[in-house]
């Protein structure tokens, strides 16, 4: 299978400046290989890492060292290394972030919201807005929602409309924080239906599962982050 | 993280985009003895937003003078791809050229909208007066311009008459706006956009700024001491203290795990950016 | 019967030089002249001398009749179109007592005419000059307080902020209500105050055969309208410049083609118009033209000399 993801080497330390310059070490010689098709659920104990290692993977956090190489395209990028724009073009092509916040932007409806990923990397507006329409649908999301801001939404409508965004057109890379946390029994197979499609379609998939249902069903794969523990830290 | 922020429609983030639209190099302006930028390099591709954050005194505000064309550097040279050829230093240029691109080729919205705005002459008036600086010699087709910008930064086009003296806060900063995209710049930079208005107020303002630099590809400066507005609406920030960047990158990158101690502090002083 | 219009000449104070201001002086006004003419349009700093009236009361106009008045000239001063107001014949009788020269109330018999607020109704003629006296010579002045500023606006052509005032008018009257000092664009370059006549007469400027020389006193500065030379006035392509008019024609000689000032007959509303350029009226009187007020009470009131 094509590699999607190649980590070679990384570590993270971070320095607290304003606190007497303390530092946190807390990866170490992170290496692992994710292919086209996989589902790799991070696993370990609370502070163990898994957020900072998939923040990584996203060029959101800085590696202390190490690489972080990503297929865009034919080529695989080092996000460590690359400029933010190069960053930026990645992201928005390749990298797909799910998670269960929705950070809410003031007065776009809910289906613009929706259709933008889709018109982002160039389908057309009927095809973005059916397309949009039957994920919204598939969402249990009520139509009378669908041309309304999310912002004055419950906190579990909020949650679906950002899945719905960030699974409409699933990107070739898919980076999971938790997506079904707080959902309930049946939108959460919904999204573990909607995951596992996206794998079966090729997406190389990372994620962090706490409901080990969820974590069952979707992984193809398990890597506990304790192994990436820097010595002489205990988990 | 931004995961939610609306992604550029247009290809111009693409990585194949030929050539920097502003390249700053080593821009440094002294008063005398006192430092108002210092070392400050960076490149802004066309389509970019790029965020200067830091406290009042931090320089920030004297970059974007000098990035603007309005302070000559004491030292350095700002560079601008223009649609007729790349100018190597826009201060190497006459003033005469200089001050034509300031009114074609960018744009400044000031953080005073009376230092944007002419205070006696009305909405459309203001908005006019770009397309009449570069010959617009038609009445009805000036009027039109007006109308349809009053109503695009969401200002009822009746009161095209009106003075912005009898607009408030809010509408006085998106006429700015309006006034200086009219002609259609490909850059602007904006000097603490918000500052000064009401909570709310702010939201309807930063949620128009996102809309317009993405419907027309701009690129921004945007000075602001406000690391939710920095969040918001860059792709990638500089952080500054006492003249100097101390810190640059991706905007998520910056403010969700930042290096620099004095960036740490930045982002810890504020509730949840 | 017309009076006699030209005065036979008159003695020169020889306690004076020519014309008032010495050589010097007058060589400096020339050249300023020379440049202004060379530069159609574009304000010439000069150095104003003292004059013996205020500034203010055409001190620019005179020192540029001075310049350029010979002893074989014959000068009319008009202003607001009349040759007999005080303004009007003070000047004249300066200049036959300086300059021993012949003076008029005859358009088409002047060489020099200098004029505050008017252009004459009959056409100017090759050889002529008209001096006009200018309070404010920067058109520019209203929008923009700078000097400095001004004169780059100049420099670069810089006119759009000009445009923004129209635009104003427009808006709020639905034309340009600017009836006065009217800016004009001279040989497709500079905008140009063309001092503070009606823009009834800025069309008069247009490719005019006469010599035009505009002089500022307190604001020192000269400019000139070469013979024939193009001179738009500023205006929009969909609300193109336009002259003012009038519903009657004057009340003393019907023309329809001049500029009237209305004139209060009585206490009870009672109104005429007449004609500003007064030798114009008399000229149209004397050929036959009646208006309609002409032998009323109200008409002997303005043509009482002709009685």
């Amino acid at each position: 299978m094509t590699t999607m993801i190649r980590v070679e080497g990384v570590a993270k330390t971070f320095v607290l400046h304003n606190q007497s310059g303390i530092r946190l070490p807390v990866l170490d010689n992170v290496s692992l290989v994710v292919d086209a098709g996989e589902a790799v659920v991070l696993s370990g104990p609370s502070g163990a890492g898994k957020s900072t290692l998939l923040r990584i993977l996203y060029g959101n956090y800085r590696p202390s060292s190490g690489r972080v190489l990503v297929r865009h395209g034919g080529n695989l990028v080092d996000l460590v290394a690359a400029a933010p724009r190069a960053v930026l073009e990645v992201r928005r092509r390749t990298l797909g972030w799910v998670s269960q916040f929705l950070r809410v932007i003031p007065r776009i409806s809910t289906l613009d919201l929706v259709r933008d990923p889709l018109l982002a990397r160039g389908v057309g507006d009927a095809e973005a807005t059916r397309r949009a329409r039957d994920m919204l649908a598939r969402m249990n999301l009520p139509e009378s929602l669908w041309r309304l801001p999310p912002q004055t939404f419950s906190g579990g409508e909020q949650q679906r409309v950002n899945i719905a965004r960030s699974l409409v057109d699933p990107a070739p890379v898919l980076l999971l924080d938790e997506p079904t946390a707080s959902l309930d029994a049946v939108n959460r197979e919904v999204v573990v239906g909607l995951v596992n499609d996206a794998r079966a379609n090729g997406s190389a998939i990372v994620g962090i599962f706490h409901d080990e249902a969820v974590r069952s069903r979707v992984a193809t794969r398990l890597i506990d982050v304790t192994a990436f523990t820097p010595k002489g830290i205990a988990a | 993280m931004s995961n939610a922020a609306l992604t550029p429609h247009s290809s111009l983030l693409s990585t194949h985009s030929p050539a920097p639209l502003l390249t700053a190099d080593r821009v440094t302006r002294l008063y005398g003895d006192r430092i108002g930028c210092v070392d400050v390099s960076f490149s802004l591709w066309p389509g970019e937003v790029l965020g200067v954050v830091g406290e009042s005194g931090s320089g920030k505000s004297t970059l974007l003078r000098c990035l603007s064309g309005l302070d000559r550097p004491t030292s350095g040279s700002v560079a601008f791809a223009d649609p007729a050829g790349l100018i190597p230093d826009i201060f190497a240029l006459d003033e005469q050229r200089r001050r034509g691109l300031m009114r074609t080729a960018w744009g400044i919205v000031h953080q005073n909208p009376r230092d944007g705005l002419r205070m006696a002459v009305s909405a459309g008036g203001n908005i006019g007066e770009r397309l009449m600086d570069r010959g617009d010699r038609h009445y009805g087709s000036i009027r039109e311009a007006a109308l349809e910008w009053l109503a695009r930064v969401e200002i009822d086009p009746a009161r095209i008459d009106d003075r912005p003296s009898q607009f408030s806060g809010g509408m006085q900063q998106r006429l700015q706006i309006a006034r200086v995209l009219v002609s259609g710049p490909r850059l602007v930079y904006m000097d603490e956009p918000t500052g000064g208005l009401d909570v709310s107020v702010q939201a309807r303002l930063l949620d128009l700024l996102r809309a317009l630099v993405r419907d027309l590809g701009l690129a921004a400066v945007i000075v602001t001491h406000d690391l939710a507005v920095a969040r918001l609406l860059t792709d990638r920030l500089m952080v500054m203290r006492n003249g100097r960047v101390v810190e640059e990158g991706l905007t998520d990158q910056v403010l969700d795990d930042p290096q620099h101690a004095y960036t740490q502090l930045l982002t810890a002083s504020v509730l949840a950016a | 019967m017309q009076k006699t219009v030209t005065s036979p000449l008159p003695p020169r104070d020889e306690a004076y030089n020519f014309a008032y201001l010495d050589e010097a002086t007058k060589r400096m006004v020339r050249r300023a002249l020379l440049k202004a003419v060379a530069v159609p349009g574009y304000q010439v700093p000069f150095g104003s001398r003292e004059m013996p009236l205020a500034r203010g009361w055409g001190t620019g106009g005179i020192q540029v009749t001075a310049a350029v008045i010979g002893p074989d000239d014959t000068l009319k001063v008009i202003d607001q179109g009349a040759d007999d107001t005080t303004n009007a014949v003070s000047i004249r009788r300066f200049f036959a007592r300086v300059a021993g020269v012949a003076t008029t109330e005859a358009t088409a018999d002047a060489t020099i005419i200098q004029t505050r607020h008017r252009i004459p109704e009959a056409p100017l003629e090759a050889g002529q000059i008209l001096v006009y006296q200018v309070p404010q010579p920067e058109p520019l002045r209203k929008l923009e307080s700078s000097e400095a500023e001004t004169r780059k606006m100049h420099a670069w052509g810089d006119y759009g902020p000009m445009y923004v005032r129209l635009y104003e008018d427009i808006a709020r009257f639905g034309h340009v209500a600017t009836t006065y000092s009217y800016p004009v664009l001279v040989n497709g370059r500079y905008v140009m105050s063309p001092s503070p006549i009606p823009k009834f007469d800025n069309p008069k400027m247009h490719m005019s055969a006469a010599l035009q020389l505009f002089g500022a006193g307190r604001e020192k500065r000269i400019y000139a309208i070469p013979p024939w030379t193009e001179v738009k006035s500023l205006d929009f392509e969909d609300h193109p410049f336009e002259v003012q008019k009038w519903d009657e024609p004057c009340a003393l000689c019907d023309a329809a083609d001049s500029y009237l000032d209305e004139v209060i007959t009585d206490d009870l509303g009672g109104r005429m118009f007449v004609c500003s350029d007064t030798h114009y009226c008399e000229g149209r009187r004397d050929a036959g033209h009646r208006g309609r007020l002409l032998g009323t009470d109200a008409g002997r009131a303005l043509t009482r000399n002709e009685e």
